[in-house]
């Protein structure tokens, strides 16, 4: 402005004020959001006087520029000198709230109620209101639009008789010709409710909403569900009975003919009735309900199977398993995948409703069905969701009723199943004991091991590590170290490295012995692979083994000693075998002719002198 | 844990890094690539991949199929960047590993790896959002420029090794005869093709080098090489570039000879090796793109036995089942970004090189044979035998863990 070079400690931000009119917008945009610092140079008087007018005649520039002014006026009370002056910042932003980019206007939007709080009652009658009501009046719809948006706020500042000009105001909004401006009057409607009192709601908003709901445009219509709710949550539910067209306009979304409607009732069905009162609940919503579970639209259908838990844990179980549950148990063979995938997610949510008896009655079958889906997103939300079921009735049950279906899915064609299986097996090995898992599961888990996929084969190796924890060192020896061995045999370079992964994850859970007498011997071999993906990844688990060699004492296991919380002598023997069979070996690496063998074989050998050094 | 170690787990997160961190890692990629010739020799085991476009965590699928950096070797043929809403993360992750494990990553160059077209197909535009500014773009661009050309596979192995699949027992041996496997990440083996008549063509008089003579005579295609594939088990070398053959190369040498350090010329043998398709035309043909040229079977056939080639491997053309092998197995496309433009519904695959453990780890060098060329018009171009492929086909990830970008999804829905 007009005051650049007028003294040296002010000169930047003359260079600011500058860039605010300059050519290039990211210039101007970085001014503007700098524009407090230009204001608290300048000082709340010259901010008010001369920046804020500046600023009022800046609406023709580029949406992003006016995006951002929206929102740096928001905080810009304090920089015109407080609260007192805070309705000076009114006037660019009304300005701006009638722009024709929405997001410019919700921003304007947004910062004119944040300013709104900080006014006083006066400020608010003799500059915010005015201001509502110009917007409101404007003869552009992109006012009217942003006008919605400015009830709620000054409403609870002002004096009754401004409330009832606001109230009537909006009325006008209501009512209005265009769409856009009904559908934002409809949206906003749901706000401003909740600042009035249950009789002015009763006596004045229910009639507006009447009048949305018979919109001729459903994307109005869809709109009242939310003031529906809003309404209810007002009025103190002994009083809805009361007032039967609540409920009729209640009936009449259910059962509109537009599914976009249908869908936001479906979507919102729990807050719905958890606003209305009981009776209602029983009377109208479970019927509807129903209804809706078999709606003619998958999408409205899956958006009701979203809402199953919620919705029936406000029910008694009698009504719940005499009523609903059998239109549940329709939507598993729905046609639409998505709704059974839906049905998939929400569904062992009823486990803690039912119980364990009507768990496994009606739930287990269901189970078993969704198990085999064709689509495999419904399969693994089944399986991810049955840690809830498992509360209930129990893993012994679960696994006997399910097991033929996991061993199944064990296989599945999706890998993601199978990796959400996988997680689930030491759980189950747990509970089943060693004999019957060796039975029915161990060779399962040992063909994860050569997946094709790579994560499969990798959650293989920490499932083994679990597995290792449940059955004990032993155990491991004889039933997984051999298959491991095995792998490191083999032609692909993929599935050798396998081994390394296996050995790296499972070291905390094995004992020196094992370690002496199978891991270090294969790892002898795998040292002078062909392969150098081979050699660093034996490196790799090199300084695994090296960690777990120094602290393991001459019995038992890391994971042992964690557990316990016991801090036992480590066993000297560990240092032995790291001198004698893994240094050689690691030197030997550390000369290869690959840059990243010899990294990680230093890495390694690095390890070790941490050892020495902190060995005594 | 190094800067770029840290960089690498940030992208791994698809975070984006700091301009200044791009700027030092570009130019030391530069550095790196500057070394690396127009023809970058890679040994196999490699796993060989198409077009990424931006679909970052597709590429992410794909390291979980395939398995992760370092681990795994990987070779990407191009067209990293562009039409996906990741380019920026997906091409930074991938030029963040090369400068780590630069032995186990190789990244050459496709037609979208350009100035000119990443300032149409949404690279640039990427830049510019998440930076706010063009630098960003520059600095990937100039290491565009250095990205090789085309890349050579060699000491791959002719037999497919076993694979899992019988669950009964981890190790289920394949038929020697087996060449090719397809595999799905549904764990199955959803085709394998015998090695057919080929056999017979394999010892065609051709010199082999004595057993147990080392053959790392020369650089690989000077034609100091001797050892022409003689062994039984090796599958021969493979050449990977991102389009295709031009009319103007007659020999892997020539693409050697090639000035690359520019953008992409909209003309010429440097254009046509990141454009030209094959099709199954005679000889030589306009392409549709505007830029290189289409090539038929006797040209592929005729190039890969002058050069000795046994398969040539290419990318730049969407294929739905992920790849597709034409003139009877001489070349293949691989196409790795799985539901294209998150909309095409087609599969993705990653093509396997196995190793060839036969010779004790001495790798056959067989492009390039001078001598060859006199041949050139025998009545009978017998192919080289290829080697054993084992292509890993996955569908695209989950959508969930995928933000895309769009502001209010269920908003959007009911305007």
């Amino acid at each position: 402005m007009e005051d650049q070079g007028q003294n040296d400690p002010l000169f930047p931000i003359a260079v600011l004020i500058d860039e605010l009119k300059h050519d290039d917008v990211l210039l101007r945009l970085n001014a503007i959001h700098r524009l407090s610092t230009i204001a608290l140079a300048l000082g709340a008087e010259r901010t008010r006087d001369e920046l804020i007018p500046f600023l009022d005649e800046s609406v023709e520039d580029e949406d992003e520029v006016l995006t951002a002014l929206s929102e740096e006026l928001g905080g810009f009370v304090e920089y015109v000198g407080g609260p007192e002056y805070g309705h000076v910042l009114l006037s660019p932003l009304e300005n701006l709230a009638a722009i024709e980019e929405p997001l410019v206007r919700e921003k304007a939007v947004e910062s004119l109620n944040k300013i709104c709080k900080e006014l006083s009652q006066s400020q608010v009658e003799d500059h915010f209101i005015p201001l509502t009501v110009r917007l409101s009046k404007a003869d552009w719809f992109t006012s009217k639009i942003s006008a919605t948006g400015l009830y709620n706020v000054p409403y609870s500042k002002a004096t009754p008789p401004s409330q009832e000009g606001l109230r009537q105001q909006y009325g006008q909004l209501v009512h209005d010709e265009t769409p856009m401006v009904r559908r934002q009057a409809a949206n906003n409607l749901a706000k401003f409710v909740k600042e009035m009192s249950p009789q002015i709601v009763i006596e004045e908003m229910i009639p507006l909403f009447q009048h949305l709901a018979g919109d001729d445009q459903d994307s109005v219509r869809l709109l009242t569900v939310e003031i529906l709710i809003s309404i209810a949550e007002v009025i103190p539910k002994e009083q809805q009975t009361s007032h039967g067209t609540l409920l009729t306009a209640l009936r009449s979304l259910f059962e509109d003919k537009s599914w976009r409607v249908r869908y936001m009732v479906a979507d919102r069905f729990e807050k719905i009735a958890k606003a209305v009162d009981e009776e209602t609940v029983t009377r109208d919503l479970v019927p509807a309900f129903v209804k809706l579970l078999k709606d003619t639209e998958a999408e409205v259908r899956t958006a009701i199977a979203g809402q199953i838990p919620g919705f029936c844990r406000l029910l008694d179980r009698e009504t719940l398993l005499n009523e609903i549950m059998t239109s549940i148990e329709d939507l598993v063979s729905d046609t639409s995948q998505h709704v059974r995938a839906a049905l998939g997610t929400q569904i062992s949510g009823l486990a803690p409703i039912l119980g364990k008896e009507e768990t496994i009655a009606h739930l287990l079958p269901m189970f078993l069905q969704m198990l085999k889906d064709e689509f495999p997103d419904v399969r693994l939300h089944i399986i991810s969701k049955l840690e809830l079921v498992n509360k209930v009735i129990g893993i012994e049950l679960l696994s006997q009723s399910l097991l033929p279906a996991i061993v199944q899915l064990a296989e599945d064609k999706q890998w993601r199943v199978r990796l959400a299986i996988i997680e689930y097996i030491p759980l189950l090995a747990g509970q089943l004991g060693q004999d019957f898992f060796d039975d029915k599961l161990s060779t399962l888990c040992m063909s994860w091991l050569g997946d094709t996929v790579f994560s499969i084969r990798e959650a293989a190796t920490k499932n083994l590590k679990k597995l290792t924890e449940v059955f004990g060192v032993g155990w491991a020896s004889n039933a997984i170290i051999p298959k491991v061995i095995v792998m490191g045999k083999h032609p692909n370079y993929l599935y050798r490295m396998t081994t390394c992964f296996a050995i790296s994850t499972l070291a905390p859970a094995i004992d020196l012995e094992v370690i002496e007498k199978s891991i270090l011997p294969m790892m002898d071999k795998l040292v002078s692979d062909d392969i150098p993906n081979i050699r660093f990844n034996v490196a790799k688990s090199y300084t695994v083994l090296i960690d777990v060699l120094k602290h393991l004492p001459a019995h038992g296991t890391i994971f042992d000693l964690e557990k316990s919380g016991q801090t036992l002598q480590p066993s000297s023997a560990g240092q032995h075998l790291i001198q004698q069979q893994i240094l050689p070996n690691l030197e030997k690496l550390q000369q290869d002719e690959d840059v990243d063998v010899r990294y990680f074989a230093t890495t390694a050998a690095g390890s070790v002198g941490d050892a020495m050094a902190t060995s005594p | 844990m190094s800067d770029l170690d840290k960089a690498i787990s940030e992208l791994r997160a698809c975070k984006i890094i700091p301009e200044p961190q791009v700027r030092e890692i570009c130019h030391k990629a530069r550095e790196l690539l500057i070394e690396e010739a127009n023809v970058v020799q890679v040994d196999a085991p490699v796993t060989i991949c198409g077009d990424i476009h931006g679909q970052f965590h597709d590429l992410m699928e794909l390291f979980r199929v395939g398995g992760d950096v370092p681990d795994t070797n990987y070779l990407f043929m191009g067209d990293f960047v562009d039409r996906g809403f990741y380019s920026l993360e997906s091409f930074l992750l991938l030029l963040c590993l090369k400068v780590r494990y630069p032995d186990r990553i190789t990244l050459i160059r496709g037609n979208h790896e350009s100035r000119q077209i990443t300032t149409v197909y949404g690279f640039y535009d990427e830049c510019l959002r998440k930076y706010g500014s063009a630098n960003v773009w520059r600095y990937c661009c100039e290491v565009f420029d250095y990205l090789a050309l085309g890349a050579l596979v060699l000491g791959t192995s002719s037999t497919l090794e076993p694979s899992f699949t019988d669950k009964s027992q981890a190790i289920e041996p394949v038929d020697d005869d087996v060449e090719i496997e397809i595999m799905n990440s549904r764990n199955e083996v959803t085709a394998r093709f015998p090695r057919s008549r080929r056999r017979l063509f394999e010892s065609d008089g051709l010199n082999s080098s004595p057993p147990g003579t080392p053959s790392k005579t020369g650089p690989s295609g000077t034609g100091a090489t001797s050892d022409s594939g003689g062994s039984h088990h090796s599958g021969g070398a493979v050449l990977c570039v991102h389009g295709g053959l031009s009319p103007l190369i007659d020999s892997v040498d020539k693409i050697r000879l090639l000035d690359r350090k520019q953008e992409v010329p909209h003309e010429g043998a440097m254009c046509d090796l990141l454009w030209s398709d094959p099709d199954e035309i005679d000889s030589w043909g306009l392409s549709p793109r505007g830029a290189g040229f289409l090539f038929g079977p006797e040209i592929v056939k005729r190039f890969n036995h002058l050069n000795d080639l046994s398969l040539i491997a290419r990318a730049h053309q969407l294929v739905m089942e992920g790849f597709k092998e034409m003139f009877d197995s001489s070349i293949v496309t691989v196409w790795s970004a799985p539901n294209y433009c998150y909309r095409c519904g087609n599969v993705a695959a990653i093509l396997e090189l196995g190793e060839d453990t036969s010779n004790g780890g001495v790798i056959a060098r067989s492009n390039g044979d001078a001598g060859r060329s006199a041949q050139a018009f025998m009545p009978n171009l017998a192919p080289r035998s290829g080697p054993g492929r084992r292509y890993r086909v996955f569908e695209a990830a989950p959508q969930d863990p995928r933000g895309m970008p769009a502001k209010k999804p269920v908003a959007d829905y009911f305007l």
